[in-house]
């Protein structure tokens, strides 16, 4: 690629190199748009036609209704379900949370990439030495980044106009063209807010860490808007509250789109209004880079990596902390509405458990999740070293590879245990203080069966990246999300078994409606150690590499 | 056999369909310094990495003071360190941090001599790592190898991005590693710099170690070197049997000659020859003589890249 940048900013003075820096960001950018346009395209595609085909009757309709048109734990974790029984209200439900939020972390990690990214690479430095200034290379960038979201727009637009002009579907092609705005404005938002955290940080690391927490929070704000109709006035703090607040298919607001365009406009203008006044490479928020040496963790390898660990897991910790006060707090009305149907109450008593109990036990899946985040992300953090050569420093001293990727396996255990643990004690403790009647034993053998799932993720991820370390980060997030749209999906359309339990989620009990499920969590943890096993034998015998 | 502190036995490496390194043999005896020249792509960097166990050889093996480089590498690398030509180290560390986590990981390190070596490459060690430049980055890994006082130093083009100053430094430092009787392996396409370093250099292409030698049986091997200025027209010396590499500038022409010189004088002799100078080749002509200029020889490396 930088070959090719070269050559291009060489090949012709003038027009050509002003607009360099837009035309390569562009292609990276609508390159990246096109193949997720698809992607989400044929989601919806298959959800309507799932629909379409498995609930053919008004009275099969009607059951979905009862079942998850008032399901507070369905609607915190992706919307309230308006309009279930009709495949346009189904699909807009089904398809806009996940997709906003997917088309959201795509903005995020393109922008961060093609903009910061690329400047940490060095290759602005080649083409801002031409003719462009740096706000004007920002500016470039943001339009090429703009270019991949119209492709996205149009890639996924086609296909779903497509799909609902399918007389079993009916969605008309301009409700069809308005979801697939809503989704693409996830997109939008949060890669202008990548490109303006782009700015404000030193890496692109720090970018998407930032761009990140705006999302987690904007999810988290939005999921308690949505679990209680007292809150609902929350929905209008949160980007993806006003993605919701569009409500296409159903009821449309267009009214929404004025924070979403607002939003979008003003990191856009910050962004190159804060790129002329940093130096190239520099960050716009106080970056020390002078320090007094702080020599107490790095007496070896394990310290070095909690060291270089610590800012992400602090805010991981942060948020679960958070997250877990705020489930428990609302764990009490979410446990009345779940048990006000007698059928439900009668088995909740049975089973001996409290309605927050049985809230929890979903609730809680969100926090199995969030651990299989911490653990790509160990997998990401361990590649990284490897891929940045800074392994090498490490590795051509007295420190053999085993016992280097062994450490790492063992903290990353470690630290999901305690996270397991911390999501379990501060729901604990919410409920506790809302008096919501949720004992402290079973939330710690709750808490202990939400770690499963992420070792075995992590196993996986080591398995992978001890034999082909290139693709380990993409096949760990792959295994990872295609677990959760399978979660997710299974929930409500009749879906093959077998490709149920391929979610890791799928096989986890919900504790602590349930008891927790000793023997499969034994399952999982020993095919995740097995597996990181294998990957620790491969590691010991393969070629380093690099990018 | 603990007289060598590198041996390689048929060393190989092969990338997919490339090979790297073809049937390496390479010896470096204790308390020598030797070099590896090579032009990128002729495998330097590769041979430095098999003997660091951080590649896997696809054949053959290599020891480091009689120790297997894959099967005892913890206890191989208690006796070296290296440098490698580009520092990646951790952005969010100091440099004292960096030097004081390395330390602690190489398990040895002489105290003093890293203060020295701090003041002599007048390494500013508050800085965080993505505060420096790049040549203050090589200078920081530059320290942390020579702290150790390792046996063995292995350098893989450790003074790219140093100023001249700084390569004076560096010098000063092989130069004290000699007196105590370390081994250097030298890796290097700056030819000056293994030409004042180096008791013996290998030259290495495409995979394969053409030459070895001390600088004198380098010499020995390779053409002499003469410039002759004509009163009139240049003749035409490509066709004279021994003589290659001729360039014509104006009245003058330089030229190449392996074996006898005899046939070049009668034609000089001939056409009214009126200086003429002939000398040893330098090591940059020496190194052209392997790797060609324009023609086959340069086609055949960059295959081989």
């Amino acid at each position: 690629m930088l070959v090719e940048v070269q050559s291009e900013a060489s090949s012709d003075s003038g027009a050509v190199s002003s607009t360099v820096i837009a035309r390569v960001t562009a292609r990276k950018a609508v390159r990246s748009g096109f193949g997720w346009g698809l992607v989400f395209g044929f989601y919806v595609a298959t959800q309507a036609l799932a629909y379409a085909t498995s609930y053919p009757t008004v009275a099969s309709r009607e059951l979905l209704v009862q079942e998850f048109g008032s399901n507070p734990g369905v609607s915190a974790l992706v919307g309230p379900a308006t309009q279930l029984d009709t495949v346009p209200g189904y699909t807009a439900w089904k398809c806009l949370a996940v997709l906003a939020i997917t088309a959201a972390v795509w903005g995020i990690l393109s922008s961060t990439r093609l903009t910061r990214g690329e400047e940490d690479a060095g290759r602005w430095e080649l083409l801002l030495a031409g003719q462009t200034t740096r706000r004007g290379a920002a500016t470039q960038a943001l339009v090429g980044m703009g270019a991949g979201l119209v492709v996205l727009f149009i890639t996924s637009g086609v296909i779903i106009v497509a799909t609902g002009r399918r007389s079993d579907i009916g969605m008309g092609t301009s409700g069809a063209l308005f979801l697939t705005l809503a989704i693409v404005a996830g997109a939008a938002m949060f890669s202008a807010l990548g490109a303006l955290a782009g700015q404000l940080s030193s890496t692109r690391r720090q970018a998407s860490g930032y761009a990140s927490a705006l999302l987690g929070a904007s999810y988290a704000i939005r999921m308690v808007a949505d679990s209680d109709t007292s809150l609902g006035w929350l929905r209008w703090l949160s980007p993806l509250g006003w993605i919701e607040e569009l409500r296409p298919l159903t009821r449309p607001n267009p009214l929404a789109l004025v924070p979403i365009a607002v939003l979008t406009a003003v990191a856009v203008l910050f962004t190159v209004y804060l790129a002329g006044r940093r130096d190239l490479g520099a960050s716009t928020l106080p970056d020390r880079s002078s320090s007094k040496a702080h020599l107490r963790l790095l007496s070896g390898q394990a310290g070095l990596a909690l060291r270089l660990m610590r800012p992400t897991l602090v805010s991981w910790a942060a948020a679960i902390i958070a997250y877990g006060l705020l489930l428990g707090s609302i764990a009490k009305s979410g446990g009345k509405i779940m048990t006000s149907s007698p059928s439900m109450q009668l088995v909740f008593e049975r089973l001996g458990v409290t309605g927050a109990e049985a809230y929890l036990g979903f609730a809680l899946l969100v926090m199995a999740m969030a651990l299989c985040f911490v653990a790509a992300g160990q997998i990401s953090a361990t590649r990284a070293e490897e891929s940045s050569g800074r392994l090498e420093y490490l590795l051509v001293r007295p420190l053999s590879r085993t016992s280097w990727l062994g450490c790492r396996v063992a903290l990353a255990t470690g630290i999901l245990v305690a996270g397991g643990l911390l999501a379990g004690l501060s729901t604990w403790a919410g409920a506790a203080a809302n008096h919501a009647g949720v004992r402290f034993s079973p939330m710690i053998g709750a808490s202990i069966n939400v770690v499963p799932p992420a070792l075995l993720l992590l196993g996986v991820g080591v398995a992978v990246y001890g034999a082909l370390p290139r693709v380990a980060v993409s096949v760990t997030y792959a295994v990872l999300v295609w677990s959760l749209l399978v979660e997710i999906t299974s929930g409500v359309v009749n879906v093959n078994h077998w490709m149920i339990d391929t979610s890791m989620f799928h096989q986890m009990a919900a504790a602590p409606s349930v008891p927790v499920d000793w023997t499969t969590n034994a399952v999982m943890v020993a095919i995740g150690a097995l597996s990181a096993l294998l990957g620790l034998g491969a590691f010991a015998r393969r070629d380093l590499k690099g990018e | 056999m603990a007289s060598h502190a590198i041996e390689t036995f048929a060393l190989t490496k092969r990338f997919g369909d490339t090979e790297a390194l073809k049937d390496l043999d390479l010896e470096v005896s204790e308390g020598e310094v030797v070099g590896i020249l090579g032009p990128n792509g002729a495998g330097k960097t590769t041979l430095i990495r098999l003997l660091l166990g951080l590649l896997m050889p696809s054949a053959g093996r290599a020891e480091i003071f009689g120790l297997d480089c894959h099967s005892q590498t913890v206890e191989a690398h208690r006796r070296l360190a290296y440098v490698a030509g580009e520092s990646n180290l951790w952005p969010t560390l100091t440099g004292a941090e960096t030097l004081y986590l390395l330390g602690q990981v190489q398990g040895r390190v002489d105290t003093q001599y890293r203060e020295v070596l701090v003041e002599r490459f007048e390494l500013d060690v508050t800085k965080k790592v993505r505060a420096l430049s790049k040549g203050n980055r090589q200078k920081l890994s530059l320290v942390a190898a020579l702290m150790t006082r390792a046996d063995l130093l292995v350098l893989d083009e450790p003074t790219s991005g140093l100023d001249p100053l700084m390569e004076q430094a560096f010098r000063t430092c092989i130069a004290e590693a000699r007196v105590q009787g370390q081994s250097v392996l030298l890796s290097s396409h700056i030819l000056s710099e293994v030409e004042v370093l180096c008791d013996r250099i290998g030259i290495l292409r495409a995979g394969v170690l053409v030459e070895m030698g001390t600088l004198a049986e380098m010499r020995h091997l390779s053409a002499l070197t003469v410039e002759a200025t004509f009163d009139g027209a240049v003749p035409d010396l490509s066709r004279v049997p021994g003589v290659t590499m001729v360039e014509v500038l104006g009245s003058s022409v330089k030229c190449q000659v392996s074996g006898t010189v005899e046939p070049l004088l009668r034609v000089l002799a001939d056409s009214g020859v009126r200086e003429l100078l002939s000398r040893e080749p330098s090591l940059e002509e020496l190194f052209l003589a392997h790797y060609g200029s324009a023609t086959t020889g340069q086609s055949d490396a960059s295959n081989a890249c």
